[in-house]
């Protein structure tokens, strides 16, 4: 995050006023500026509001659910929020997600960066909670910082609590967005534990929508390492191919050979050649993709 | 006194006033360890010990202070470098994996007097793997 404070007022009520869904009763419009959120300072995530959350009382229920915003004109995710319970918990491992693509997207490498890749698709609210895939309303471009460092801590915490408790989490992530920028600042986290009332669960933090060693520009996703003031990250091609997971081709996606793949072995990836390689697929010898 | 604590991969032990994460496979080790000793805690801690039997456990906003040699010390949300020279073991569960912080461990066990004694895992109910620690001086 560049300059100073972040001198922008952003009204979330907007944001928040989507979440009409996000519970039964009516939706209070709590107002949260992001001039109280100070400039990234080493730490991953800073509580905000002293650490208590913006839920009101007729928002909060002990019936599990989950809402995910429309996308807005841009493409861009907006609020999610749930009700965490022993419901919504996946019993099965994640599955693919490179199918989509948020805004902002880059598939960019940085020696840097733990991994290589700068950018994650980063579940707003993560899959061990609810177990959704590759739902587009629910995945942000993200960097590995933001996603390992700073939401995965209150994932696992929540995730714990329910498991050993079987009580419900009311669990909301809301992107924070700077006017028609293309890549989050952060995201805002609340959690609140129901049936307890927030004795075990309580928190309100940003999150950072950072990595260490490198500069974003948040309009476009653009990146280059810290210093260096000019796009210099190792981008990648990416394009969707569909594989073969039993014969682990990959095709383009118009070769008539991906169309007689058998559903259970057809899979769609959007990335790299590269990566699809370092995984063991070879490229078709009709399409040569 | 042994202390007992529980911690994530960056030594936190609480985040805004509450633990980082609980399960009820390490609760029973617990008991298990400090069996035929008193066992100290906090309100705060004894609330998760509800379903224990028995009357080992004795629950006291100071406890640390309380707790005598030889006695068992369950410490979730103290400080325990005040009580460095009371301690005569530290037993530390790691619950492998990482929880916001902003309470943390303030002993340094990379350093003497503390020496790693024994380590062994055990599955968990929401942890794959706990590992148990075991410091002397």
């Amino acid at each position: 995050m560049k300059g100073q404070i972040i001198s922008i007022m952003l009204v979330l009520a907007a944001l928040l006023v989507l979440a009409a869904g996000c519970a039964a009763g009516k939706v209070e419009e709590p107002l949260v500026t992001l001039e109280s959120i100070p400039e990234y300072s080493g730490e991953a995530y800073v509580a905000i509001n002293g650490n208590e959350p913006y839920f009101t009382q007729a928002e909060i229920t002990d019936e599990a659910y989950e809402m995910y915003s429309e996308l807005d004109a841009l493409g861009r995710c907006g609020v999610t929020c749930a009700s965490v319970g022993p419901e919504l918990i996946p019993t099965e491992d994640r599955g693919d997600i490179g199918s989509v693509k948020p805004t902002g997207w880059h598939t960019v490498k940085y020696d840097c960066v733990d991994g290589k890749y700068l950018y994650n698709r980063c579940h707003l609210i993560g899959y061990q909670l609810t177990g959704e895939n590759a739902n587009e309303r629910n995945l942000i471009t993200g960097t590995l910082y933001l996603n390992i460092e700073g939401m995965l801590p209150f994932e696992n915490m929540v995730a714990d609590y329910v498991e050993e408790t079987g009580n419900h989490v009311m669990y909301r992530v809301t992107p924070i967005y700077e006017g028609d920028d293309l890549v989050a600042r952060g995201v805002l986290m609340e959690g609140y534990s129901v049936e307890d009332e927030g004795d075990g669960i309580l928190y309100c933090v940003f999150a950072y929508n950072v990595q260490p060693g490198v500069e974003i520009d948040y309009a476009t996703g653009e990146s280059w390492l810290a210093g260096e003031g000019t796009s210099s990250g190792s981008e990648s091609s990416e394009f969707t191919y569909i594989l073969n997971t039993s014969s682990k081709k990959f095709h383009d996606s118009s070769c008539s050979g991906a169309a007689d793949i058998k559903e259970s072995n057809k899979e769609v990836f959007t990335g790299s050649r590269e990566d699809l390689i370092a995984q063991g697929y070879s490229p078709c010898g009709r399409c040569k993709p | 006194m042994v202390a007992i604590v529980c911690l994530d991969d960056k030594n936190g032990m609480c985040f805004n006033g509450r633990r980082q994460s609980r399960d009820v496979c390490l609760r029973s080790c617990v008991m298990d360890l400090a069996k035929g000793k008193r066992l100290w805690m906090s309100p705060y801690s004894a609330e998760q010990f509800a379903e224990a039997e028995g009357g080992q456990i004795c629950v006291s906003t100071s406890f640390l202070e309380e707790a005598g040699p030889g006695d068992y010390a369950f410490v979730e949300d103290r400080a325990l470098a005040p009580f460095a020279e009371k301690l005569e073991k530290l037993v530390v569960f790691r619950w492998n994996r990482v929880y916001p912080g902003d309470q943390y461990l303030d002993l340094d066990l990379t350093k003497g007097p503390w020496r790693k004694t024994e380590e062994r895992d055990f599955p968990g109910k929401s942890h794959e793997r706990i590992t148990m620690e075991v410091y002397t001086r």
